[in-house]
């Protein structure tokens, strides 16, 4: 259908507003404003906006909006802005698109406007549909599901953190495997600012600790041992020495059993069963500040406490980013853009070719 | 790297922006000629100290405000020498020289010792960041600079000073290569964002900032274009982007805490 007159007039104004160069200025004007006011909103409201680094924008913002929509709304409201400017933005080049021939020689200029142009999609993107979960507990041998990525499983191979002389954290160097429906897909030592990068996962260390897994023993006729639950030890003919249960705080309820009292190294206690060769000859705790149980002293077992047990775990973050590739895009596109807008800004002066609104 | 050397560098720059100022005075060029001369020598000075706080740290070095405040003065030095060699602005130097000074003088009080790079730090998107960043910065100092002189000039019209379409000419320079550099600056720092993150944006406070300094520096490459900001409007806008920088570069450290990795 052919347009008439005043619908095409109105078409070519609407054009025309969208690549208006006011337009940008009013709306980057406006959200510069909002940012900077916002800005200092989240500054001062830490205890709001401290999730908004660990989830995507995506996820975060419902939730914020419902508990403090007045503290929170400069966000929408800056995104907007910035979407329209975006939207501007993009007038503005495909208007020079259609002029390509005349002025080829701003593809600087204009690159730097579609990489502008990616970036805004690829946040959009990669918050809308992405993710970011952990930080992950994970000791060596450890693997887990990716719950949001059903098939995928990150596996933690090995885990060695480096500590200065002086006890100060250095890096964490994890040797971790991408399994993908049971195949391993990629595997990586992964470590400060060397993530494992894949189909738009970006899996990085977050920080470490010690977790207490048992007790190092000596025993006269033996040597050292170390003593974690699943452990089984050959005493003497015959006899087996199994670890149930390790508790680095045992407690006490009111008949008397043990049960746990913390997490941090206390009152550390082992529940094992010695075993025959006709079956179980005793079970029960061994509470290290306790002497050592009967059943183990009538058996001829002497265990003698030298130290804690600890293994070091890793805390891994998993975040998924499907705009990651565009936002590289984007990034290639500006950077190329401003190199070659660094020369024609020379030649525009040179001949004088600057549009004058 | 020795104090003596540092405060001889001051003394230096101090003589230079003396003898900016005797010129503004006396009208001499020889004068002017000489303040060049020392400029280029505290430049040399300047460039072989950070040479060697770079070799001996075996990174860049520009991991504390010492640091940044040094490398700021340099680049602000050597963009200066760039536009004094381009334009002949002589007394502009004045101006730019006490910018300077202030800047490296923030630095003189703080401990030069370089301390061991944390693993966070070392990868070369961090050097492409600062470099671009503080380069930028130091253009957005010069475009401040002749932003003020440009609307002293346009209340007094000295021959000082050079004439109103090459300050605006010089100002528009200065802003587009500043606004392109640090341009490059999150460039690179995105992508360490997203090696060390998982992420390439974080909503903490200077990373907010300097989204918001790149947005009015990308105003600022287009306000030239409105006929009726081109003379004072835009000579303000200078100065009040060059606030901006302020605030992020320094006012965010000092008067908020941000978990940016350079705080
Ligand atoms: C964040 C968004 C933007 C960025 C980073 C950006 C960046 C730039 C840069 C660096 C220049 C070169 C300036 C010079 O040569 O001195 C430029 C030129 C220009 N931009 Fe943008 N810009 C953006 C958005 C826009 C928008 C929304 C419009 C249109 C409404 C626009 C229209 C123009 C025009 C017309 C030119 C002049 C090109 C010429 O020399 O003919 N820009 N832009």
């Amino acid at each position: 259908m052919l347009l008439n007159n005043s619908a095409k007039n109105n078409l070519f104004k609407l054009w025309a507003f969208g690549c208006s160069l006011k337009l940008a200025i009013a709306l980057a004007s406006a959200a510069t404003l909002l940012i900077m006011g916002g800005s200092l909103v989240m500054h001062y409201n830490p205890a709001i906006f401290a999730g908004l680094e660990q989830e995507t924008m995506g996820r975060w913002l419902p939730q914020a909006m419902s508990r403090a929509p007045l503290l929170v709304a400069w966000l929408p409201l800056s995104g907007l802005c910035v979407l329209l400017f975006a939207i501007n933005t993009l007038c503005c080049l495909l208007d020079w698109l259609s002029r390509f021939r005349a002025r080829w020689r701003k593809s600087g200029e204009y690159l730097i406007h579609a990489g502008f142009i990616l970036l805004t999609i690829a946040y959009l993107w990669g918050n809308i549909s992405g993710f970011r979960s952990g930080p992950h507990r994970l000791a060596p041998g450890d693997r887990m599901s990716i719950p949001e990525m059903p098939g995928y499983q990150l596996e933690l191979e090995e885990f060695t953190p480096q500590l200065e002389p002086s006890g100060r954290p250095l890096d964490m160097v994890n040797k971790v495997a991408l399994w993908k429906n049971d195949r391993r897909v990629v595997q990586k030592i992964v470590r400060i600012n060397h993530p494992l990068i894949y189909d738009g996962l970006v899996i990085l260390p977050a920080s470490f600790g010690q977790e207490l897994r048992g007790f190092r023993f000596h025993m006269p006729g033996i040597g050292f041992v170390d003593l974690t639950p699943g452990s089984r030890l050959s005493v003497s003919s015959g006899l087996s020495l199994v670890v149930d249960n390790f508790l680095p705080d045992a407690g006490q309820d009111r008949q008397g059993r043990v049960i746990p009292a913390g997490s941090r190294l206390n009152n550390p206690a082992l529940q094992l069963s010695l075993f025959g060769p006709t079956g179980t000859i005793w079970q029960g705790w061994y509470v290290l500040r306790r002497p050592l149980p009967e059943g183990l002293v009538n058996a001829g077992i002497y265990l003698k406490p030298v130290e804690p047990v600890l293994t070091p775990f890793s805390l891994l973050t998993i975040n998924r980013d499907p705009g990651d590739k565009t936002a590289l895009a984007g990034g290639v596109c500006i950077t190329v853009g401003v190199l070659f807008a660094f020369f024609s800004f020379y030649r525009k002066r040179a001949t004088g070719d600057r549009p004058e609104i | 790297m020795s104090k003596t050397l540092l405060y001889l560098l001051f003394a230096i720059y101090l003589m230079a922006s003396s003898g900016y100022l005797l010129h503004t005075v006396w009208r001499r060029s020889s004068i002017a000629s000489v303040s060049l001369i020392l400029v280029f020598a505290g430049v040399i000075l300047q460039t072989a100290l950070l040479g060697f706080r770079w070799w001996t740290a075996g990174y860049l070095p520009v991991t504390n405000l010492f640091a940044t405040l040094f490398f700021f003065s340099w680049a602000l030095a050597l963009i200066y020498l760039y536009f004094e060699l381009r334009y002949r602005i002589r007394a502009t130097g004045l101006f730019v020289m006490l910018l300077n000074l202030v800047l490296l003088g923030g630095a003189l009080p703080r401990d030069p010792a370089v301390s061991a790079l944390i693993p966070a730090l070392d990868t070369p998107l961090f050097s492409l960041h600062i470099i671009f960043s503080f380069v930028g910065y130091a253009f957005f100092a010069m475009a401040f600079s002749i932003g003020v002189l440009y609307l002293c000039q346009s209340r007094r019209n000295t021959q000082l000073l050079p004439d109103l379409q090459t300050l605006r000419k010089i100002n528009e320079e200065a802003i587009f290569l500043g606004f392109g550099l640090f341009t490059l600056c999150l460039v690179a720092g995105s992508i360490w964002a997203h090696v060390a993150w998982g992420h390439w944006f974080s909503w903490n406070i200077k990373s907010i900032w300097s989204v918001l300094v790149w947005m009015f520096y990308a105003g600022m490459c287009h306000a030239k274009f409105i006929r009726r900001w081109q003379g004072d409007v835009y000579a303000w806008l200078s100065i009040a982007g060059f606030g901006i920088v302020l605030f992020t570069y320094l006012g965010i450290g000092l008067l908020l805490e941000s978990n940016h990795p350079l705080e």
